[in-house]
């Protein structure tokens, strides 16, 4: 029998702990050290759970996700701001990113690495959304970007005989004069006129833009009323909702959701609402009747210039965690270590446009989009995407609200264009 | 063993003085803590936001004046006045939304406590399935607003709506009816749907009063030749005063109040033609940011829910009050 000696025994068990407590620590993944907030509004919560945890296990991060509904989101943060708490990285639309940042909310990501080459393979349009109103630095990165479009029926075209879609608003119109005449649609367009803030006042930059208007001159004053082209479209929008083409009941829908949502019955010919959209109506055939791809995308008529925006990740001031701020914010919104996970997976599951046009080259990206959109259209679309300055002024969120009140009543008929167009300029002036 | 008298048993001096408390300052000693919490609950919110309607607010600027309560800080932010209030009284859109308010409100009291008094007429009478009736009546008033939006926009959609597809496939309807096609149609909506919500619990509180008359009451009526109308004339009605002042009180805060139901089913449009005050305030307040003047605007809206209280009070209840 062999024997073994004190020393030998205790030698051993050395080894023996160290060896496990070294192979607990090369087995155990990397954490970061603290946890950190990330907050954004609802928006397929359970897709951002699923990166958050891919993010955690593949990085080694601590990040606690937590969803707010969309219409009291900005107002939460900011009282929670107020209460002392710090969420780290945060959603933030095109509207408050100003405002937060010259509050001190948020700050700039201009001196953080890797910042540089993220701007260089951003198109300078949506660079310039996301920058401050001086232009100086950049206070966030994408978490999307859109237009608006036009998508038609393809089916009750053809049905009504009609061959291509309207590729002039006379020709539109006339169209959906027809299709209500012959009984084919009560009421065959569909414009986003919903009472939210992606609803009307977007929908109205854009047909100005598509008559060749500007909505703000160089000072981000509006100047509407000196815009034929803006008076062109509001006339046209009050002919088409007096002669019954347009169901009035879009005036009330609280979102572009739900506004698209109609689009899905198949009972109506031409609709324009953001583009990601087009991704349910034509792809989603457990809810459209336009699925698959019964329901396409044309040029914006016109001069073909739709309104655009871009809302943004951004990094709290005063996070306490900078490092992992960043490097998160990079994994939602850039390429952190070259992988675009986030943005290539919005692409895929909702068609959430990103302002990377290398995305586009991606062979699984090009045949997710053939799926529901002509990719090629939709980056000319993109070309002629406008983007605004105007709501980095600390009037616009209050402006964008109250004039939709103005323009549903241009729309109904209840004030003149002329007037109701003046009206929009003096409301601008009284906020300003 | 003879029973005796206990010894009394010395008692170690803790060294407190025995306290004599008045029966008034026992009283207070008593529901101080309750008192305590009210104001730490009540009192305290109610004076900082109506200090805020007097105050240039930004939730993000709170460096400067302050105050500590508890060890939380209230930022006093910049004293403007009475600024607030003439800018809101200034805005033909705060008179727009006054006069809408009052017809959603009028419109709503009334027909909640027509329904609330006819259906508890109905549920006071005996009829088999009565309990169950009754369990029943609570389902709408126990959903949450946001749950009854939803519920009537899968009822009354243009597109989507039950009521247009049901009215269709039986052939009542040839297209669908828009019931939100204009502003004054969806401010009816609203009523009818907030009044759908709120009647059952006018109807509970209706029905408990009910139950209460004395059924001696009715058989002297009876006997000396009332019917059914008279019956309820002059026994029921008089008898449900109190229930009555309490149900109008209710239901005329919480139609001022409501705001729900707008979010979920107009956002206040189209135009503004379904904007009340409380969502009036509303945006002001949490879609521009501006606490000051949505502050004010809501404090106006306590106002009239304190004055129409009084004149309820003066007019329903104070002459039957009894005396001495």
């Amino acid at each position: 029998m062999s024997t073994i000696s004190r020393r030998r025994f205790l030698a051993n068990a050395g080894l023996l702990g160290a060896g496990a407590v070294l192979a607990e620590g090369a087995l155990r993944r990397a954490c970061a050290d603290k946890p950190l907030n990330f907050s954004g509004w609802v928006f397929k919560p359970d897709t951002v759970k699923d990166y958050v945890e891919f993010y955690n296990k593949k990085y080694g991060g601590q990040v606690k996700y937590e969803a707010i509904p969309w219409t009291a989101y900005h107002p939460t943060m900011e009282t929670r701001a107020f209460a002392g708490e710090i969420v780290d990285v945060m959603y933030c639309n095109h509207n408050n990113r100003e405002r937060w940042y010259e509050n001190g909310l948020i700050r700039p990501i201009d001196d953080l690495p890797g910042t540089d080459e993220l701007k260089k393979k951003m198109t300078p349009a949506n660079l310039d959304s996301l920058k401050s109103k001086d232009g100086s630095k950049l206070l966030g990165l994408p978490y999307f970007t859109s237009l608006f479009v036009l998508i038609y029926n393809e089916p009750m075209l053809s049905q009504a005989g009609i061959k291509a879609p309207a590729k002039s608003w006379d020709e539109l119109v006339e169209h959906c004069t027809k299709l209500k005449k012959d009984k084919v649609s009560d009421t065959p367009f569909l414009p986003n006129w919903n009472n939210s803030p992606s609803g009307t006042m977007p929908q109205f930059m854009t047909d100005c833009f598509s008559e060749g208007a500007n909505v703000f001159d160089a000072k981000n004053r509006v100047i509407v009323d000196q815009e034929p082209g803006a008076a062109r479209a509001m006339e046209r929008w009050h002919k088409v909702y007096k002669a019954e083409l347009v169901n009035p009941e879009v005036l009330t829908k609280t979102s572009s959701t739900d506004t698209h949502r109609i689009f899905w019955t198949g009972r109506y010919a031409y609709h324009t609402n953001h583009s990601y959209y087009l991704k349910t109506i034509a792809g989603e055939p457990e809810n459209s009747k336009l699925a698959p791809k019964k329901a396409k995308m044309a040029m914006y008529p016109g001069t073909g210039q739709t309104y655009m925006w871009t809302d943004s990740y951004v990094v709290n001031a005063k996070t306490k965690v900078l490092d992992d701020a960043w490097k998160l914010t990079k994994f939602l919104g850039g390429n952190l270590n070259g992988d675009w996970y986030v943005q290539r997976q919005w692409c895929l599951i909702s068609g959430l446009d990103n302002p990377y046009p290398e995305m586009y080259d991606h062979p699984e990206i090009i045949q997710s989009y053939d799926r529901w959109i002509d990719l090629k259209m939709l980056r000319e679309q993109y070309k002629k995407g406008r983007v605004i300055a105007a709501y980095k002024e600390p009037w616009y969120g209050e402006y964008d609200t109250k004039a939709v009140a103005t323009v549903h009543n241009i729309i109904r008929g209840t004030t003149t264009v002329p007037k109701g167009l003046k009206d929009l300029v003096a409301l601008q002036k009284s906020l300003a | 063993m003879a029973v005796g008298i206990p010894t009394p048993v010395a008692v170690p001096r803790l060294g407190l003085r025995a306290v004599r408390l008045s029966e008034v300052s026992f009283a207070w000693l008593l529901v101080a803590p309750a008192i305590l919490a009210i104001v730490v609950v009540v009192a305290v919110p109610l004076a900082y936001s109506l200090w805020l309607s007097f105050t240039d607010v930004n939730l993000l600027r709170t460096s400067g004046a302050a105050l500590e309560l508890f060890g939380i800080r209230l930022p006093l932010y910049r004293w403007v006045g009475p600024k607030n209030y003439l800018q809101v009284f200034s805005d033909p859109l705060y008179w727009d939304s006054l006069w809408r308010t009052l017809y959603f409100v009028g419109a709503f009291v009334i027909e909640a406590t027509l329904v609330g008094i006819g259906v508890a007429l109905v549920l006071n009478e005996r009829f088999p399935g009565r309990p169950l009736m009754r369990s029943l009546l609570l389902v709408p008033w126990s959903l949450s607003r946001i749950v009854v939006g939803l519920l009537w926009i899968g009822i009354l959609d243009f597109e989507f709506g039950a009521f247009n597809g049901y009215a269709q496939r039986l052939g009542l309807l040839t297209g669908s009816i828009a019931f939100f096609k204009d502003g004054f149609s969806a401010l009816n909506v609203l009523v009818s749907v907030y009044m759908w919500n709120q009647a059952p619990f006018a109807t509970l509180l209706f029905l408990a009063g009910m139950q209460s008359i004395s059924e001696d009451l009715y058989a002297a009526a009876e006997v000396d030749g009332a019917g059914y109308w008279q019956r309820f004339r002059y026994v029921t009605l008089p008898a449900l005063r109190p229930i009555l002042f309490l149900v109008l009180v209710l239901c005329t805060v919480n139609g001022f109040l409501m705001l729900d139901l707008i979010y979920i089913l107009t956002m206040g449009g189209p135009a503004n033609e379904t904007t009340t005050i409380s969502w009036l305030g509303f945006q002001t307040s949490f879609a521009f940011f501006k606490f000051g003047p949505g502050t004010a605007i809501l404090y106006t809206l306590t106002g009239l829910c304190l004055l129409l209280t009084f004149i309820y009070h003066r007019l329903i209840l104070a002459r039957f009050e009894p005396e001495g």
